[in-house]
C-alpha cells in the first residue's frame, strides 16, 4: 500500500518544472540511533540533502521565481520505517530539511510509488533497490561510502563513462532516456550559475579509457546541454584514490550507453 | 560498425559492453576495430604504483600566454568562451614540452629492452582548468602526438589531493603557490619558467640537471653560509665531510631516475644511457664539493656529471650541458639559466626563500587556471 504525506513546513514545488529526487529515508536517517525527542540521527545521505537544498537556495537567489528546482521526496521502502512514520516526519522537520513529501510503501510497491510521484532520480544505499528501479526505467544511483564525506555546500555529480557500477544489469532504453532527461535538466540548472562559485559541480570520469574516450564523453555531454566542470581521465589507474578526493555525492553512468560517437 | 549491442561482457567487474568506438585505444575494448585514422597501436599506460609519475600543468606543457592574458584582464567567463571558440586550434609547445618528449623517448627505449615492464615514465596532465578547456587540450595532445592518457582537470579545485592519489613523483607548474603546497605535502615540485630563447636539446637522451643544496640536499649548509658567510661555510663542510647531508625535496626524483638508469646499464648501455643526470652546484671541487659527493654515495645514488662552479654563474655551463630541465632553489640562478635558454625550474624550499628580496612568487596567481 502506498501513501504520500505532504510536508506542511515546506512550500510545494511546481510539478511540471521541478526535478523530483527521491531519497531512501534509510539513507537520510539512522533509524537505530535516536537522539533525544525521538529524533533520528543523521544518516550517510545527510550532506547530500543539504547540498540539494543549497542548490535550490542559490537558484532562488538568482531568480526568486525559479521553477527548475529540486523537489525532494523521502521514500521508505520497508515496513519497519513505515511504522515509525511520525518519527520520520518529525525528524525531517526537526532538521529543517526541505523535503516536500514522504512516500510510505513496502519492498513490493515502492517502485510504483516512484512512478506515481514522477521521480526522476532515485537514490539509495541499497544495491538491490537501485538495480530493480533502474530495470523499471527510473534513473537511480547508489549512495556509497563516498557519500558520507561529501560536502554539504556544493552538490557534486559525477558522470562516469565505462565503469559500470552495477555489472549485473544493463541499462534499458527507458533508463537511458531517463538518464538523458535528468542530465539535461541538471545541465540547465548548472547554466544558472557562473563558472566559479557554483553550488553544483558536474564532473566526468573516464575510468578505463584514455583521452579520446574522455573527449568523446565530453562531446556527448555537451550535446545533451551539459557543461562539465571537472574531468578526470584515469586510463586504468585505480578509481578509489581519485574518488576519495573527488567526493561525488552520486555517480551516473547510464547516459553514455548507446550514445557512442 | 556496431558490435555487441546490449550484450554484457564483464571482466573483473568492469563492463566492456559498448558499441565499438574507434576513437578509443585498443586496450579499452578488445573487439574494437581501428579506423584508418588511428594507425598506431597505442601502448598501454603503466599502473601508477609501478611508474614514475610526472604531473605537469597545462601552462607549462603548452603556451597559453594569450589565453592567460584574457583570463587576467577579462575574467573567467571570457577566458572559457575564448578557449571553446578556438577549440580546434592546438596550443604551441610550452617549456615542459621537450622534457615530456624526452620522457617518451626514454619510454620507447625501455619498452624495447623490457617489453613486459611497467617501470616507465607516466605523464599526467594536472590542471585546475575548467573541463570546458578539455577538448582543446585533448586536441592539442593529439596534434603533437604526445602519449598523455591521464589527466585531472579540477575546475578550480586544488590539485594536491590528486597528486597524492597518483603518487606523483614530480609536479611541474607555472603557479608557485601550488608548487609550495605540493612541497609541503612531501611531493617533489618546482615552478617552471619559460626560457628567453630556444635552446636545442637532445631528442633521444633525457638530461636532468640539479642544484645541490636545498634541491637534492637539505638547506642545512646553506643556512650556515647565509648566517655566517663563505669561510664559515667551507670550514663547516670540511669538518663534516663524512657526515651525509640531509635529503632535499628532489632527492627521490633523482633516485627514481637512477632506478631507470640501472635498467639500461643492465643491458650494457652505460656509456650511451638514454638518461643522464648532472649536479650543477656553486660548491667548489676542492673543498665543499666532497661532502656533496660523499652524501650521494651514502644514499647509493649516482650522478653522471658533477659540476662544481665555485660560485661562478650557472647559465654558461648549462648552455653546454643542454638539459631538458634544471632545478634550483634560488631565483637568481633560475633566471640566469632561463636567460641563456635553459628550461629552469624554481624549487621554493629552504632558507633562500626567506632571505631573497625578489618577490616573484608573491604575485597572486592562485586562482588562474594552469
Amino acid at each position: 500500500m502506498v501513501s504520500t504525506v505532504q510536508n506542511t513546513d515546506v512550500k510545494q514545488k511546481e510539478s511540471d518544472h521541478a526535478v523530483v529526487v527521491a531519497v531512501a529515508s534509510r539513507a537520510v536517517f539512522e533509524p537505530e540511533a535516536q537522539g533525544g525527542d525521538n529524533v533520528y540521527a543523521e544518516g550517510v545521505a545527510f550532506p547530500l540533502l543539504q547540498a540539494l537544498q543549497k542548490v535550490n537556495e542559490r537558484l532562488l537567489e538568482e531568480n526568486s521565481a525559479e521553477s527548475l528546482l529540486f523537489d525532494i521526496v523521502l521514500i521508505t521502502t520497508d515496513s519497519q520505517q513505515q511504522q515509525q512514520s511520525s518519527h520520520l516526519i518529525s525528524s525531517t522537520k526537526h532538521y529543517g530539511l526541505e523535503v516536500s513529501r514522504f512516500c510510505f510503501s513496502t519492498e513490493e510497491d515502492f517502485i510504483e510509488s516512484l512512478l506515481q510521484n514522477n521521480v526522476q532520480l532515485f537514490l539509495s544505499t541499497d544495491r538491490n533497490e537501485v538495480s530493480q528501479t533502474s530495470q523499471k526505467g527510473v534513473l537511480s544511483a547508489l549512495l556509497d561510502e563516498y557519500t558520507t564525506s561529501c560536502p554539504s555546500e556544493q552538490l557534486r555529480v559525477l558522470f562516469c563513462r565505462d565503469a559500470v557500477i552495477r555489472p549485473d544489469t544493463n541499462p534499458t532504453p527507458a533508463s537511458r532516456q531517463a538518464a538523458q532527461s535528468f542530465s539535461a535538466q541538471l545541465g540547465k540548472m548548472r547554466q544558472r550559475f557562473g563558472m566559479s562559485d557554483s553550488p553544483l559541480s558536474i564532473a566526468l570520469m573516464t575510468s578505463c579509457g584514455g583521452r579520446d574516450s574522455c573527449g568523446g564523453a565530453l562531446r556527448t555531454l555537451r550535446s545533451l546541454g551539459i557543461s562539465v566542470d571537472e574531468a578526470y581521465c584515469l586510463a586504468g589507474s585505480p578509481r578509489g584514490p581519485i574518488l576519495s578526493v573527488l567526493r561525488p555525492h552520486f555517480v551516473l553512468s547510464d547516459c553514455f550507453s548507446g550514445l557512442e560517437d | 560498425m556496431s558490435l555487441n549491442t546490449g550484450q554484457s561482457l564483464t571482466v573483473s567487474g568492469q563492463d566492456l559492453t559498448k558499441n565499438g568506438s574507434s576513437s578509443r585505444a585498443p586496450w579499452e575494448d578488445a573487439r574494437t576495430v581501428l579506423k584508418p585514422s588511428t594507425p598506431t597501436r597505442k601502448p598501454k599506460p603503466p599502473k601508477p604504483e609501478n611508474a614514475i609519475t610526472i604531473a605537469v600543468s597545462a601552462r607549462v606543457l603548452f603556451t597559453m600566454e594569450k589565453e592567460q592574458q584574457i583570463y587576467e584582464q577579462q575574467g573567467m567567463e571570457d577566458y572559457i568562451k575564448y578557449q571553446v571558440e578556438h577549440e580546434t586550434e592546438p596550443f604551441s609547445p610550452g617549456p615542459a614540452f621537450s622534457f615530456v618528449k624526452a620522457l617518451e623517448a626514454v619510454n620507447t627505449q625501455l619498452r624495447e629492452l623490457y617489453p613486459e615492464s611497467e617501470e616507465l615514465f607516466d605523464v599526467v596532465l594536472m590542471t585546475n582548468n575548467h573541463a570546458n578547456v578539455g577538448l582543446r587540450l585533448i586536441n592539442t595532445i593529439n596534434h603533437h602526438q604526445l602519449f598523455i592518457e591521464r589527466f585531472c582537470m579540477t575546475g578550480g579545485n586544488s590539485p594536491i589531493g590528486y597528486l597524492k592519489a597518483y603518487h606523483a613523483n614530480l609536479y611541474l607548474s607555472a603557479d608557485p603557490i601550488k608548487v609550495r603546497e605540493a612541497l609541503e605535502e612531501g611531493i617533489a615540485a618546482a615552478t617552471m619558467f619559460t626560457p628567453e630563447k630556444i635552446m636545442e636539446v637532445s631528442e633521444t637522451q633525457l638530461r636532468v640537471a640539479f642544484d645541490g643544496d636545498a634541491v637534492l640536499f637539505s638547506d642545512e649548509s646553506e643556512r650556515i653560509y647565509k648566517a655566517h658567510g663563505l669561510d664559515k661555510f667551507f670550514e663547516h663542510e670540511k669538518a663534516h665531510e663524512n657526515k651525509p647531508l640531509d635529503h632535499g625535496p628532489l632527492k627521490c626524483f633523482l633516485e627514481a631516475l637512477g632506478k631507470l638508469q640501472k635498467k639500461f646499464y643492465a643491458k650494457g648501455q652505460r656509456m650511451d644511457c638514454p638518461i643522464r643526470t648532472y649536479l650543477v652546484t656553486a660548491r667548489s671541487a676542492a673543498s665543499s664539493g666532497t661532502r656533496a659527493l660523499k652524501t650521494l654515495r651514502s644514499w647509493g645514488l649516482e650522478i653522471d656529471e658533477a659540476l662544481f662552479l665555485a660560485g661562478a654563474p650557472k647559465g654558461p655551463m648549462l648552455e653546454k650541458i643542454r638539459p631538458h630541465i634544471f632545478f634550483d632553489d634560488q631565483m637568481f640562478h633560475v633566471e640566469g639559466a632561463a636567460e641563456m635558454g635553459t628550461v629552469a625550474c624554481h624549487v621554493p624550499y629552504g632558507i633562500a626563500q626567506r632571505v631573497t628580496k625578489r618577490g616573484i612568487w608573491d604575485k597572486d596567481t592562485s586562482s588562474a587556471p594552469k
